[in-house]
């Protein structure tokens, strides 16, 4: 109802000298605590009463946290501290992966991006999330330090629902891992929001194209959709088709009819569901064309 | 006479120039002193206030024994401890509800802690049982029977003897317009278009949320410190409602980060008095939240209306029929009188011989509406202006064409059945049709582009009581500069810096050489009745004009006394006193406070010199209940025009204003480059509610009470282009010919925009917000687009 909450509620701040000393404590307070990088979630969450942790686990400073890291064998490591002026600002990024920077750069305002990170966005696990998108086309993988150990997440398995992802107490995202992206890939992302900047996405649109000789078409596409469905949502029908028929004006409407159909949105006070799957269908449309596009401009350079 | 002197008078230095605003540099360094910026040493409590979850419910019992008993709490209050009610134009609320509450947020009990936290604790503690009544959703339907009575006692409560609530109903004022026989002119209209309009509510989303801090002594005497539009009648009803004198209430009002009318009268100030009379000695803080901010503090009544316009075949507007249902929400204390201003300027500004209106102010139990940017007129001429143009189009005449044949003139009988002043309304139609290239249609920028262009005009008389006063003082200080004393607030609208030209002005020394006293400070600011209703400038800048030629007769007699000469012949330009006769000179430093010698060691003549001047309308005259009519409704009416270029993008419906024009008759820019500024503020402020802004409520409950999806225009949302353009036809009783032009640029910002978009499409889009999903959807359901 009316929130009175004139600040944050009190908590103890928690600064553990090793992922192993941070993930240990959040077993032994179940329920009780939280991680915590960026916070531009986490305290208005917590101002707002929703979340009434005791404890906040402060990993920002642990090694490798803030790490940015391109390999060109393996391709890029971000740390999970790194904030998303840094993904925007990174010559790496730009170069091999420039679709996150365009996703992180639609992410609220300045200022919040000087906190907000991608792995936080992640985890957050909002279908909203601008950037997860990206991270889905791109193929992204978690780096956990669990209680029981390191492993690798796929990002693609990684969301159950709205705030719901794979990992359990004690887990903590320490890296995002990103393979090298496929040759000559072009990719777009569109957000449709109420304001030109700093709104949460009505809609968001990610896709990414590439040569590949082995399919009809000669392109593959990845699409991505966010704000359409309980989790961010990855379209592979569309896809399919594209890899089939070459990127007319017709296949390309067809495969938007196609990821419209595909999505399952809401109504909320942002949009209705109507309204968001025609967008969806427009969008894509629109994403689908400039990439086609990009990538046979980029074809006629060689 | 005043007119003459007006024509007579030359316009002095520095009136006209766009000086540096006074307070610019303190604010851009962020020195500039704001109410939470005090500090309010040790003693310092701080209050947080129980409030209703329900829309409309009965009080059964409040039970604050837990916490009242929780350590660190000074003192619980609820509404038994404030019998007395209080209210602007209509005594219908108390401080805290004593028997009903009527919306969510309604403030039930309050507690003074020694920290905010445990302040909110001692709020979750209190338990209050409630007898859930039906709550009025709709104003339209709450005029009606069927609808449960908010206030049954609206027949006690005390009201201005120009406000005409309907006891037994929810109808708080009901203005009538009856001008002419409407019912006998529509046979002769050749064309008649009749529609409803609907228009939310919205928020003034201050970037200061409201804060009040109040202290009473031992002696009872009250002091508040609280960001405030309205120091003198939160003096004035705060007192009245304690059952105090006006003289042992002191308000203080340091800078104001941002008004919009939110902060004037009084609202959540009486809350932090009321609780401080219980904890004498210690002051209280209270700070509304954002939150709590869209949940209490006042909103723009939501509206519906319906029109009804006729003309001739040559277009000639020969009648209008209009009803409005103000959605007033809670409590209508201030807001009856925006319906009243509705009414009374409900023509639009537009000659109509035959006008019938009906102006309904509504009890719902929505959040408190009161006072905001434009008083009515935003939301009355987004409506009527989008009518007009259909009508224009029915008849087959170009809307700005139509707008000129139509429009008001000088010396109209217009709806009130006042004479019309002289106005410059269809200059600004001219130069704003020119402006924007009327008639001419630019290619699209892109395939799924379309683009279209639109005008709106408007007018906007001061709502106000019809004695409101202003009064000033202008002291001299032994450098020869002038300190002036004024009770109005700065609240960005620059107007420290206008009366500070005014006094160089009219005295004869540098603007620079002039200071504006601050804080406002009721024990020693002289009477201002309110920072409201685009003012001011006009108001308050004549008091000043009299009190700076008040100092000036007194320097100039002193002078003209010492040298043997006429008082006629001296002159002070630029800080110096001149004879134009002897050709003596003589600067004000040190003469102004010591006096001058007479010679030959004498003795002295003159003394500190403090100039005092005020200023009140004498002239308006009250209007037939019956009918509206009267001599003179208002002061005067400021008039403009606004056009805007926009795109629609046919796949997703967001629209983009690609440019704005506006002219507006100021009367004289006393400060021309900020009023540039205002009307650029007041046109993004009128686009954010034409995109963006609208209070959702559900069930009387709010659904978007933060930012997050309460939206508003950032810069990002403002076209790059956006021109004002300034009209002088002078105000007879205005200081140099000024008027104010606050307000008055968001008022046809909406309907420009809406008719600009259906120039682009060919469809109306329905109430604003026109969200990029309405323009789409409205797309769609016409069949424009698949």
């Amino acid at each position: 109802m009316i929130n009175v909450h004139a600040g944050l509620p009190e908590f103890e701040y928690v600064k553990p000298g090793t992922m192993a000393e941070a993930s240990r404590f959040l077993v032994d307070h179940v329920g009780e605590a939280r991680l915590f990088t960026g916070g531009t979630d986490t305290f208005v969450r917590m101002r707002d009463g929703f979340w009434k942790e005791k404890y906040l686990v402060d990993v920002k400073h642990l090694q490798g946290m803030r790490t940015i890291r391109f390999d060109p064998e393996k391709g890029l490591t971000l740390g999970a501290a790194v904030n998303m002026n840094e993904v925007i600002a990174s010559a790496e990024v730009n170069a091999h992966y420039p679709l996150l920077a365009e996703a992180a750069q639609t992410v609220a305002s300045y200022q919040l991006r000087n906190r907000a990170t991608i792995a936080g966005n992640i985890c957050n696990a909002s279908p909203a999330g601008d950037t997860l998108g990206a991270c889905l086309v791109y193929n992204a993988s978690l780096y956990v330090h669990g209680v029981d150990g390191l492993r690798d997440e796929l990002l693609r398995t990684f969301f159950c629902g709205p705030g719901k992802t794979v990992l359990h107490v004690g887990d903590i995202v320490t890296e995002l891992n990103f393979p090298i992206p496929p040759q000559g890939a072009r990719g777009k992302y569109i957000k449709l929001g109420r304001n030109v900047i700093s709104d949460l996405a009505i809609v968001g649109i990610t896709v990414l194209g590439f040569p590949d000789a082995d399919v009809p078409s000669g392109f593959r596409y990845r699409i991505a959709l966010a704000s359409v469905a309980p989790t961010p949502l990855v379209v592979e029908a569309a896809g399919g088709l594209l890899e089939e028929k070459a990127a007319s004006a017709e296949t390309i409407e067809a495969a938007a009819q196609l990821v419209m159909e595909a999505c399952s949105p809401i109504d909320d006070v942002r949009g209705s569901a109507r309204y968001r799957k025609l967008m969806v269908r427009n969008l894509t449309r629109r994403a689908l064309t400039q990439v086609a596009s990009d990538l046979a401009a980029s074809g006629e350079a060689h | 006479m005043a007119n003459k002197e007006a024509q007579r008078e030359k316009i002095p230095n520095p009136i006209g120039v766009s000086v540096p605003r006074i307070d610019a540099r303190e604010k851009v360094t962020g020195a500039a002193i704001y109410a939470d910026d005090i500090q309010y040493g040790p003693g310092l409590l701080y209050a947080r206030i129980k409030r209703s979850p329900h829309p409309h419910a009965l009080i059964k019992s409040i039970d604050c024994s837990k916490a009242k008993a929780l350590p660190g709490v000074k003192a619980v209050v609820t509404g038994d401890d404030f019998p007395g009610y209080i209210g602007l134009y209509l005594q219908d609320r108390y401080i805290f509800c004593r028997d009903r509450v009527r919306y969510v947020g309604d403030p039930v009990a309050g507690v003074a802690a020694i920290s905010e936290e445990i302040a909110e604790q001692a709020v979750e503690l209190i338990n209050v049982e409630y007898e859930v009544l039906e709550p009025v959703l709709n104003p339209e339907f709450g005029a009606g029977p069927d609808a449960a009575i908010i206030h049954p006692k609206l027949g006690e409560y005390v009201v201005a003897n120009f406000i005409f609530p309907e006891p037994g109903s929810n109808i708080s004022n009901h203005f009538r317009i009856r001008k002419g026989d409407v019912e006998g002119a529509w046979k002769d209209c050749a064309a008649i278009v009749e529609k409803r309009y609907q228009i939310p509510h919205v928020q003034h989303v201050p970037i200061e949320p409201h804060i009040a801090v109040a202290k009473v002594d031992e002696n009872g005497k009250v002091t508040l410190w609280g960001s405030s539009q309205s120091p003198f009648a939160q003096r004035n009803l705060i007192a009245s409602a304690l059952g105090k004198s006006q003289s042992d209430v002191e308000v203080i009002a340091p800078f104001v980060g941002g008004g919009f009318g939110s902060k004037a009268g009084v609202s959540m100030e009486s809350l932090a008095v009321a609780i401080a009379t219980r904890v004498k000695g210690r002051p209280v803080k209270l700070r509304l939240t954002r939150e709590e901010e869209f949940y209490t503090a006042f909103v723009r009544q939501g509206l519906i209306a319906y029109f009804k316009m006729g003309c001739d075949k040559d277009g000639r507007l020969l009648a209008m029929e209009n009803r409005f249902y103000w959605d007033g929400g809670a409590y209508t204390e201030y807001s009856v009188n925006i319906t009243r201003a509705a009414g009374y300027s409900s023509s639009g500004p537009y000659d109509v011989p035959n006008v019938k209106a009906d102006s309904y102010c509504v009890y719902t139990n929505h959040p408190v509406t009161g006072p905001m940017r434009g008083f009515g007129m935003p939301e009355m001429h987004s409506g009527l202006e989008q009518c007009i143009d259909d009508l224009a189009h029915e008849i087959g005449i170009d809307p700005v064409q139509f707008r000129l044949l139509n429009c008001v003139r000088t010396g109209d009988t217009i709806v009130t059945g006042m004479k019309m002043h002289p106005t410059g309304l269809s200059e600004c139609i001219e130069k704003v049709a020119k402006a924007i290239q009327w008639g001419e249609k630019a290619p699209p920028s892109a395939p799924n582009k379309r683009r279209g262009k639109g005008i709106a005009i408007m007018w906007k008389a001061p709502a106000m009581p019809p004695n409101a006063g202003s009064s000033a003082w202008v002291e001299m200080n032994e450098d020869g500069t002038a300190t002036v004393g004024v009770g109005g607030q700065e609240l960005g609208q620059g107007t420290f810096t206008v009366m500070a030209q005014m006094a160089a002005g009219a005295l004869g020394i540098p603007y620079e050489d002039v200071r504006v006293a601050r804080p406002v400070d009721t024990d020693y600011s002289p009477y201002e009745w309110q920072t409201v209703a685009s003012r001011l400038t006009w108001s308050m800048g004549n008091a000043v004009v009299n009190a700076a030629k008040d100092a000036r007769r007194q320097i100039l007699e002193m002078v003209a006394q010492s040298w043997d000469e006429n008082p006629d012949d001296l002159d002070i330009v630029n800080g110096v006193v001149i004879s134009y006769k002897s050709e003596e000179a003589v600067p004000l430093k040190n003469l102004v406070i010591y006096g001058l010698p007479k010679p030959n060691d004498q003795g002295w003549i003159g003394g500190p010199v403090v100039g005092r001047g005020k200023f009140m309308p004498t002239y308006v005259t009250g209007l037939d209940p019956q009918t509206g009519q009267g001599p003179r409704a208002v002061v005067h009416y400021t008039t403009g025009a606004e056009a805007v270029e926009l795109e629609v993008d046919i796949e997703t419906g967001k629209v983009e204003v690609i440019r704005g024009v506006a002219a507006f008759d100021v009367g004289k820019a006393i400060n021309p480059d900020m009023v540039k500024a205002q009307v650029e503020g007041g046109f993004v402020q009128g686009l954010s509610t034409a995109f963006f802004e609208s209070l959702i409520l559900k069930d009387g409950v709010l659904q978007n009470p933060s930012f997050v999806d309460y939206r508003i225009a950032t810069s990002a949302d403002a076209p790059k282009d956006i021109q004002a353009i300034i009209v002088e036809v002078a105000q007879d009783d205005g200081p140099y010919g000024a008027r104010g032009v606050g307000e008055h640029p968001l008022v046809p910002t909406i309907p420009a925009i809406g008719n600009a978009i259906y120039d682009a499409i060919g469809v109306r889009v329905g109430a604003p917000p026109f969200s990029a999903e309405k323009v789409y959807l409205a797309m769609v359901d016409a069949g424009i687009i698949a």
